[in-house]
């Protein structure tokens, strides 16, 4: 028995979006509703995830605000905000609230506008995503989000050997994904020539091995088990794990380990009683490259200290041995904060469908979502298959 | 028992006079560089201000081009320092340190906001 399932999914293109929050989340929303069959009346409660609104358009209190805006007001809708891991907070809400029987009917989703087009220009969003960092052991040192990550990374190569080669190995395939998907921010294919070239942003991140700053959102309709088989495409939510860990970076245990990732992967694996063997593809958190080679061998895809390779050697390619975002990931599809949790769930369903168009893997029934928040301490990581 | 109860502000006193104050725990051994309420691993309350060597190894280090709004400079190196069982996070002045370098403490750093943070140099 699923935990749940997914009936319906929508997304907007990420990318630049000059409208107002509740036009931009009313686009992916709409789209789940009517991919599930479902008119808004019938959802019973909104799982709702937007990390920095108030940041960023002083535009907070927006659960009741999409709600009316897509006809659902009046219903029960909560807000998460977990960083980048915000909306998929919400989607683990939501499937233990209609696992839970406390609703049948549900829908889940993320709205956010980070790009410098549309908003603040990239060194006040930098220091609105350094936000997610300790305000007073961390972030008086002048550390950024990318800065995070390269003390990760740096010590990952330090231990394993991997290499900026490597890093940019994880850029040009997620860019050559990306570019088969027509959802993504970045259309263009890259070259590991191009990456090193690219300007350093944190050193052993350049520009291209970073995430763009997206406008997006993204939406899904949860049911109850017993209620999947009576809509048209249900995917099931076989696990979904859930692991925090320690803040500041520094006292972590062994950073670059992602313990909260490895946690949250065997939960997830262990509730839908499969192994990372059995996974067919995964979408993961390359907010930066170096954050994929962590993720990869933090869900046992891979084993640790070979991301970096597995790039390089196409194991982690489309028609690898162990797709990883196939979709262009967040380097490459974008990374709208609130929206990317329940972007990647779009994406999984979509999959296991064969509904994913140009982009479609090959026979995948099994797929891994892995999206985390601030420095990973918070990560969830989601399992779901074919019904 | 009740964990002394380290304070960020006792902390920051600390770091501008050149100290390093961490916590114990006595129940399980770990050694925190950032104040806390209770062990992060084991959930003791009764946590012990310990002071924390000032010279150790780097653990980890970046350095970023891109700043926060608020942060003038460029091209400054943020490290991660083994300080004994502790590692706190700081800022790097002076030459270039890579990973396993050893640093010191020698200065400390105020935020728009007054929040502080301890420089450290190669020795
Ligand atoms: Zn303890």
């Amino acid at each position: 028995m699923a935990r749940a399932a997914v009936v319906g999914a929508g997304m907007t293109k990420f990318g630049v979006h000059d409208k107002p929050l509740q036009e931009l989340f009313a686009e992916a929303a709409l789209t789940a509703l009517e991919d599930a069959g479902v008119a808004p009346p019938e959802i019973e409660a909104f799982y709702f995830g937007n990390a920095m609104g108030g940041q960023t358009e002083n535009d907070t209190h927006l659960g009741p605000k999409l709600a009316t805006h897509v006809g659902m007001a009046g219903i029960p809708v909560q807000r998460f905000e977990d960083a980048c891991a915000t909306s998929s907070n919400a989607f683990k809400n939501a499937v233990e609230a209609v696992e839970g029987g406390h609703h049948d009917v549900v829908l889940v989703g993320g709205v956010e506008r980070c790009t410098p087009k549309t908003g603040k220009d990239t060194a006040e969003m930098t220091r609105i995503f350094g936000s997610a960092s300790h305000r007073q052991y961390e972030q008086p040192t002048g550390l950024t989000f990318p800065g995070v990550f390269a003390l990760f990374t740096k010590r990952h190569m330090h231990e394993h050997g991997t290499t900026e080669r490597h890093l940019a190995e994880v850029a040009v395939k997620n860019h050559g994904n990306g570019s088969l998907n027509e959802k993504a921010h970045f259309g263009k294919s890259t070259s590991v020539e191009e990456v090193l070239d690219s300007p350093v942003v944190a050193d052993p991140f350049r520009l291209m091995d970073c995430c763009p700053f997206s406008d997006g959102a993204s939406a899904v309709v949860v049911v109850s088990d017993d209620l999947a088989d009576s809509y048209d495409a249900a995917v099931d939510v076989a696990g979904v794990g859930h692991g925090t860990d320690i803040v500041p970076l520094a006292d972590k245990e062994t950073p670059h380990v992602t313990i909260a990732a490895r946690n949250a992967a065997s939960e997830a694996y262990e509730q839908a009683d499969t192994t990372a063997d059995a996974i067919d593809f995964a979408e993961v958190h390359d907010c930066f490259t170096g954050a994929e080679v962590l993720a990869s061998e933090a869900l046992g895809l891979v084993a640790d200290g070979e991301g970096g390779p597995a790039a390089a050697d196409g194991t982690t390619a489309r028609d690898g041995e162990i797709p990883i975002n196939a979709s262009g990931g967040l380097k490459a599809k974008g990374h709208p904060i609130g929206a990317t949790g329940t972007g990647q769930i779009v994406e999984l369903t979509q999959q296991i469908r064969g509904d994913a168009g140009t982009h479609q893997l090959d026979g995948v029934e099994r797929g891994a979502a892995h999206n985390l928040g601030g420095d990973a301490a918070t990560t969830i990581v989601t399992v779901m298959e074919g019904r | 028992m009740m964990s002394d109860g380290l304070t960020h502000g006792e902390w920051s006193e600390a770091v501008a006079d050149g100290e390093l104050l961490g916590q114990r725990c006595p129940d399980c051994g770990a050694v925190q560089g950032a104040p806390k309420a209770a062990c992060p691993h084991c959930g003791s309350t009764a946590l012990e201000t310990v002071a924390l060597p000032t010279e150790g190894a780097v653990y980890t280090e970046t350095t970023i081009n891109v700043p926060p709004a608020g942060v003038e400079e460029r091209g400054y190196q943020v490290v991660v320092v083994q300080l004994g069982d502790a590692r706190v996070m700081g800022r790097l002045r002076g030459d270039a340190v890579g990973i396993g370098d050893r640093v010191a403490l020698s200065d400390s750093i105020t935020d728009e906001d007054g929040y502080v943070a301890p420089v450290f140099e190669a020795v």
